[in-house]
């Protein structure tokens, strides 16, 4: 594998995580964030100012997950006052929020980021290895919570919230959960890609990447975890692909998000399940559960 | 004088902004989708206002154009995108738009460059003194234009057959067809209008800079979701308002914090604060 | 008996229209009322002001002697209040059988962090299972809620609300959109859960059924409480009789 295929693969595990972050927080609980890379930036430059002064890399990460997780708490508990459809402007309003603090603070970098970033002292394969590690460690987690009672909540939540009240069911407590597992995730993602690219450049955590990854949410079909990182994988890879037309990449994502939400809205995991119920209508089939 | 002069400034920028929310309130209020899409076609007015009047010389006939064409366009974006995923999970159209939005200024980067067009002879340029302040001909022209469409757009819907059917269809879609009205052909003329209006804005942006590019729509666009949040969604008044406060939060906020807070990034610290005092927004229901 | 749900003075208004005005009555614990009157009386008001969903203007509540007027929805779900609506709303997203499974392992629920350890759904299912029997919709246990008829759903509600095991039960015309026979068989499974000690508090149109099985008639009309006792004796009272001919001749002359 070259140098290339191995950034490649990292950048994969980091994407990965990250939208898995948000499954959690919006296809888990259905609650849709448009700032999630605010609080990738909160993972990545508080990693990277730590280390910076000598803190240990992997301390560094676990400060960046916390304090994402915490102003994920914040942001939560900020939310849970306005109505939901406000949410997604509010979480934008907190994406643009962190870009303009972070773009006028010298402390932060300001506009032109934070370089000289120490090493991790892994070499890439190595790296690569802990970030995949990682990545599988968030899937697991990912897949254990919704199978969990917690899981089962959250479907309630996501579905009704009323009515899930009325079953004994906090709703408030578990948004809450919901959005500092998912922002914590997201700082773990922040702290690992400040490690990889050992440079931050503000705009590498604005609206656009927030859309991003919830593109890659959607088009996964939203809550379900193995669709979201198959769809994390592919986006994050076709612009490669299509390298030998590379001037036309963001149009094609662009027109693919379009063309996935007008036509297979439950995007990959909506697709394939009506493929596999095709394939089984033979039997007396009942809801397959994930 | 300084007060005065961030004064007049926020309210030229706010009525350019109202301009561009009033196409999303209308939307929002009309069909709840958050119309991110809105965006490209301010951007595309830009682009067709200015490439009318540098080939015909007449920026009323370049306005007119580009309003009735992008209106056109607006309708088109209903028909083809919106309309079939109505009964979809609201985030499915938000996506969708987003994804148009992209695609849009990613047509116009290709088919008219990276670095933008202007005009070749650009009109308007003349600076008028008012009350001490130096203006030019375009923004007044933006806040003249602001007050009569937005005049002549809630005389319409107080005043007319088609207006307040308008407004029953908001109100109560089903009360309303069985009422007899064509909720389809309000809805048409519901984008016409917003995307229309959108053009017109893109339009003197582009006067004002003498510059159309493709990710013009961007910004003002998002701050302009934030106006229609507070603004009370749906309310075309409440929006007004909102556009012009931010306007002037945005003007007088540059000076005061803009060493703590960029100027875009003020009008979502504004949306926010506002949102903690009075989580339904400044003006809430219709 | 003791006193299990206290509404005293309860008022609700919504802008210039009262709802409810001054209402208070008392429901001993395993009686079985029925809450009628005509459309628009303010019965289902008074029911979601019961359970939070709406926060009177004035008034008291207490649930087995504790107030709970300032308690947010779900702590009183938890105290054991459980409220079956008129228009029915299944998770859609989950199995006929998951509904209900949700229901009866909402202890699971309480606690995060607990929430989050526990996988196993099994015993909830068998449990959630015998309630969909007692109703009888455990044939579509595994089908999904979507495209279920509203019979099956009506049912649903009940079971799910059955599976919480409250202390008191309030149904929102449960029997609304059933077929004579699924409305008999219904109304006799609330009688034989209410003989099981369980405090029924029903709304019905249905007064068929409701003469039928109930001990106790309470009467609203336009937001204001007008007769509470024996079935019997309620119905010879004028001024129900009034309430119900009144609207229907309006509705005879509209």
């Amino acid at each position: 594998m070259g140098i290339y295929e191995i950034s490649l693969a990292t950048v994969v595990g980091i994407n990965v995580i990250l939208a898995l972050g948000l499954n959690m927080i919006s296809g888990f609980c259905g609650q849709i964030s448009l700032g999630h890379a605010a609080f990738y930036g909160i993972g990545a430059y508080t990693a990277a100012l730590l280390a910076k002064t000598g803190v240990p890399i992997w301390l560094t990460i676990a400060a960046g997950m916390i304090s994402a997780g915490v102003a994920g708490l914040v942001v939560g508990l900020a939310s849970l006052r306005v109505r939901h459809d406000f949410l997604a402007i509010t979480t934008m309003g907190v994406g643009f929020l962190f870009l303009g603090i972070v773009r006028q603070q010298e402390l932060l970098g300001g506009e032109l980021g934070i370089s000289g970033i120490p090493s991790a002292g892994l070499g890439k394969i190595g790296y690569l290895v802990v970030v995949l590690v990682i990545a599988l460690l968030s899937a697991a987690f990912s897949l254990w919570i919704k199978r969990s009672w917690m899981g089962f909540a959250f479907d309630a939540v996501a579905d009704d919230e009323d009515t899930a009240r009325g079953l004994t069911v906090d709703v408030g407590a578990y948004k809450l959960a919901a959005f500092a597992m998912g922002t914590a995730m997201a700082g773990v993602a922040g702290g690992l890609y400040t490690f990889f690219a050992r440079f931050l450049m503000p705009d590498d955590f604005g609206f656009i990447t927030s859309i991003t990854v919830l593109s890659m949410v959607a088009v996964g079909g939203i809550g379900s975890v193995f669709g979201v990182i198959a769809a994390t994988i592919i986006l994050t890879l076709m612009p490669e692909f299509f390298r030998f037309i590379s001037d036309y990449k963001l149009l094609v994502y662009g027109t693919l998000l379009f063309a996935v939400m007008r036509f297979a809205p439950e995007g990959l995991a909506g697709f394939t399940r009506g493929l596999l119920a095709r394939i089984r209508e033979k039997q007396p089939a009942g809801e397959t559960t994930e | 004088m300084l007060h005065l002069e961030l004064l007049i400034q926020g309210l030229i920028h706010g009525s350019m902004y109202a301009v561009i929310a009033v196409g999303l309130t209308l939307v929002y209020g009309l069909l709840r989708i958050l119309h991110v899409a809105h965006a490209g076609l301010f951007a595309l007015g830009g682009y067709l206002g200015l490439l009318i009047t540098n080939t015909t010389t007449s920026l009323p006939l370049g306005m007119m154009g580009s309003a009735i064409i992008v209106g056109g366009c607006g309708m088109l974006i209903y028909r083809l995108c919106y309309q079939p995923i109505l009964d979809r999970p609201p985030y499915v159209a938000l996506i969708a738009s987003i994804g148009l939005f992209i695609a849009m200024e990613e047509i116009f980067r290709l088919v008219f460059g990276p670095y933008g067009l202007t005009y070749s002879n650009p009109p308007l340029q003349s600076q008028v003194t008012l009350m001490g302040i130096h203006l030019r001909a375009a923004e007044i022209g933006m806040v003249i234009s602001a007050l009569l469409l937005l005049g002549m757009l809630s005389y319409l819907s107080q005043h007319t057959r088609i207006g307040i059917a308008w407004r029953a269809t908001v109100d109560d879609p089903d009360i309303a067809k069985s009422f007899g009205i064509d909720t389809i052909k309000v809805r048409y003329l519901n984008f016409f209008i917003g995307s229309a209006l959108a053009a017109i804005a893109g339009v003197f942006i582009s006067l004002l800079s003498n510059l159309v590019e493709p990710t013009m729509g961007g910004v003002p666009s998002y701050k302009a979701l934030a106006i229609i949040v507070l603004g009370g969604l749906g309310n075309v008044t409440g929006t007004l308002i909102a556009s012009l406060l931010l306007g002037v939060v945005e003007a007088f906020g540059t000076i005061y914090i803009g060493s703590f807070l960029d100027r875009d990034a003020i009008a979502f610290a504004f949306l926010i604060v506002i949102l903690m005092i009075r989580p339904q927004g400044l003006f809430a229901g219709k | 008996m003791s006193a299990l749900l206290e509404v005293s003075g309860v008022t609700v208004r919504f802008g210039g229209v009262t709802a409810l005005e001054a209402v208070s009555f008392t429901v001993g614990e395993g009686e079985f009322l029925c809450l009628i009157g005509p459309n628009g009386a303010g019965k289902t008001t008074l029911m979601r002001a019961a359970t939070g969903i709406i926060k009177p203007d004035a008034g008291r509540i207490k649930l087995a002697g504790s107030d709970i007027s300032r308690r947010p929805t779900h702590l009183r779900a938890r105290m054991g209040l459980a409220l079956t609506h008129q228009i029915v709303r299944p998770f859609r997203s989950m199995t006929v059988l998951d509904n209900v499974a949700l229901a009866a392992g909402h202890r699971r629920l309480h606690h995060i962090f607990k929430a989050m350890g526990s996988v196993n759904r099994s015993a909830e299912r068998l449990q959630a299972r015998k309630y969909l029997e007692l109703v009888g919709i455990e044939a579509v246990a595994d089908k999904s809620v979507v495209g279920q008829p509203l019979g099956v759903a009506k049912r649903l509600e009940v079971a799910r609300a059955l599976a919480l095991e409250p202390k008191i039960l309030l149904l929102d015309e449960p029997l609304a959109g059933l077929n004579s026979v699924e409305a008999a068989r219904l109304a006799d499974t609330i009688t034989a859960i209410n003989r099981n000690g369980l405090t029924v508090v029903m709304i019905e149109h249905n007064l068929g059924e409701v003469l039928r099985v109930s001990q106790r008639l309470t009467v609203l009309d336009n937001g204001r409480l007008i007769a509470d006792g024996l079935p019997v004796e309620v119905m010879r009272n004028p001024a129900v009789r009034a309430a119900y001919v009144g609207k229907e001749s309006q509705h005879a002359a509209a």
